[in-house]
């Protein structure tokens, strides 16, 4: 069963991010947890639909995560190029948050149309790996491989397509298996 | 060859498998149970010739037994399919489906449908606090409480839960409670405005 | 989707189970003569030849029965699999199919000598072309491709439109187009399809 890529968001929604409030309220209690005390000025971590929630009401700003920063993603950048294999992603939803905080927030991004094609120079180079990995895992006859460090999203857009062919393949394969049986017999 | 009215039932669905439901082929079906029901009589004649000393006629016999159960399995599958649709169509369109498409099931199918229609509805009351919990709505995540919406059609009057009485009228917009308008949405009488 | 290990609901493998095969009749058969349209005798007679749909020849043909001795059809004999090892990716499969995969795994339930080349062919052919139905439903959301389609047999083509949906479900995530509620897609052609009588009938 594959998620929409909005389900997918919808998860990412939980990170917390921190928020300036431009306002006053206590602590509010929540079946995830305790969020706040706000007050004017003073950082404090919140949800990210929270945020978005906060930010489309002129309630407050957005910081952007660390990562969030043109050096560090070229940085990723490089390394996803010179490695063979995934690199970690500095945020398990590094798409769905950048996409969030483009669409709401852009003016509290430095340098936002830089990281936006970053991140998607990033998205690209990771699905075109995925794609050739797929390749050499079908083409040879090995009957399991290891991806580290995809994201779900990642997962996500592949999953239709590939346990599908997997299952084909499987199919396919298990009919050569039982053909070499009958020989031996 | 046997079994050909049948593929032709199952090959009338296949043409249709983008949500829309052919009329139930009373006649097919009568068909090809008239070939299974002749498919059988000569089985029944052989089998009680060969107990009688003739032989020579197991080859028959397993043929025709074949086309009897392969008929059997476009019959299944012919209803079974059907049935899957319709089960699909209680989802889409909701717990009324359009004149025309109820034309096209047979008085069994309109009977299931009901059926399930008050299955659905006593499981959906059943689950969740007081009220019960619709399934049907929430599709996708939501994002906001409210949303706007234009109408395509003149639907005419609509209560909200707070009491008040909105006329939808085509073109006229509506700014309202999410939960309350989900399912016009998906039945094509308002649109969502997003900017 | 089909497997092997048939679905007997499956619209697909009943429609693949009625792909044809070459049989010749090893016993004579009474009173079916009809089946066999080039003669009028009352039997069918023994080295009588016919093609029959697999679902009939597997009934007639397996460990416990010899009625009919099956021949494999020709898209999967050696001249065929010698075209799909020297470039799997340039054959027409839906010609050859359109059930090429299905259809062949069910063949290869009679045991003929040549059934172990048959699976291992079916597989290589399928790792072969793997990549190009990725690539082709991942790049040509905006190109035409009824050409590359065309070639696909049916199972290739339900792999094709599945990696498409997940590109089309990701652009539309991508523009934000996804946060409108729509009408659901049964109503709409449900619509369309209304409009299209009415106007017949005008």
């Amino acid at each position: 069963m594959s998620m929409d890529p909005a389900e997918v968001e919808f998860l990412a929604e939980k990170t917390m991010v921190t928020v300036v409030p431009n306002f006053n309220q206590d602590k509010i209690y929540l079946i995830g947890g305790e969020i706040g005390p706000f007050s004017p000025s003073l950082p404090v971590d919140v949800p990210l639909w929270m945020a978005l929630n906060l930010k489309q009401r002129q309630k407050c700003r957005i910081q952007p995560p660390e990562w969030m920063d043109v050096e560090a993603l070229e940085e990723v950048k490089q390394k996803e190029t010179d490695d063979k294999f995934f690199t970690a992603m500095p945020s398990n939803h590094y798409m769905e948050i950048t996409q969030l905080l483009m669409k709401y927030a852009p003016e509290d991004i430095p340098r936002a149309d830089q990281i936006r094609t970053l991140i998607k120079d990033i998205w690209d180079l990771r699905n075109a790996k995925l794609r050739s990995s797929i390749d050499v895992f079908v083409r040879s006859d090995v009957t399991h491989a290891k991806l580290n460090h995809l994201t779900p999203m990642e997962i996500n857009t592949a999953r239709p397509f590939l346990t599908r062919a997997l299952d084909q393949m499987h199919m396919l394969r298990t009919n050569t298996q039982t053909g070499l049986k009958q020989t031996q017999e | 060859m046997f079994g050909e009215k049948a593929l032709e039932l199952i090959k009338e669905l296949q043409r249709c498998l983008d949500g829309s439901l052919p009329p139930f082929n009373e006649e097919g079906v009568r068909q090809v149970l008239e070939e299974m029901k002749a498919l059988f009589e000569q089985n029944q004649g052989d089998v009680s010739a060969t107990v009688a000393g003739e032989t020579g006629l197991f080859a028959g016999v397993q043929l025709r037994h074949a086309a009897l159960e392969r008929n059997k399995r476009c019959l299944l599958a012919y209803l079974y399919n059907r049935i899957q649709q319709i089960k699909k169509m209680r989802w889409e369109f909701g717990s009324v489906l359009p004149q025309d498409i109820r034309y096209n099931l047979s008085e069994q199918e309109v009977q299931w449908f009901n059926r399930y229609n008050k299955c659905l509805a006593n499981y959906m009351r059943s689950i969740g606090e007081d009220g019960g919990l619709d399934l049907t709505q929430d599709i996708k995540p939501p994002k906001t409480l409210y949303i706007e919406v234009r109408c395509t059609t003149d639907h005419g009057e609509f209560e909200t839960q707070d009491g008040n009485v909105l006329v939808l009228k085509k073109n006229s917009q509506h700014f309202l409670l999410r939960s309350e308008c989900e399912h016009l949405i998906r039945q094509g009488i308002l649109e969502h405005i997003v900017h | 989707m089909t497997t092997s290990c048939s679905n007997y609901m499956s619209i697909d493998d009943i429609i693949s189970t009625n792909e044809r095969i070459p049989c010749k009749f090893q016993v004579q058969v009474q009173r079916l003569g009809f089946l066999d349209s080039s003669s009028d005798t009352d039997h069918i007679q023994p080295n009588t030849k016919l093609e029959l749909p697999f679902w009939l020849a597997t009934a007639l043909c397996n460990r416990r029965r010899h009625i009919v001795a099956v021949d494999m059809p020709k898209q999967y004999k050696e001249g065929y699999r010698e075209i799909l090892t020297a470039d799997a990716n340039v054959v027409d499969l839906h010609k050859l199919g359109p059930y090429y995969y299905t259809f062949g795994s069910h063949l290869l339930c009679f045991e003929l000598p040549e059934t172990p080349d048959i699976a291992k062919s079916l597989l290589q052919t399928f790792q072969s072309r793997l990549r190009k139905i990725m690539d082709a439903s991942q790049n040509a959301y905006y190109e035409d491709t009824t050409n590359l389609t065309a070639k696909l047999d049916e199972m290739e083509r339900d792999l094709f439109k599945c990696g498409q949906q997940g590109l089309r479900d990701f652009q539309r995530w991508e523009t934000r187009a996804s946060e409108q509620l729509k009408t659901s897609e049964m109503v709409i052609n449900h619509r369309k399809r209304k409009r299209a009588v009415m106007e017949e009938t005008s």
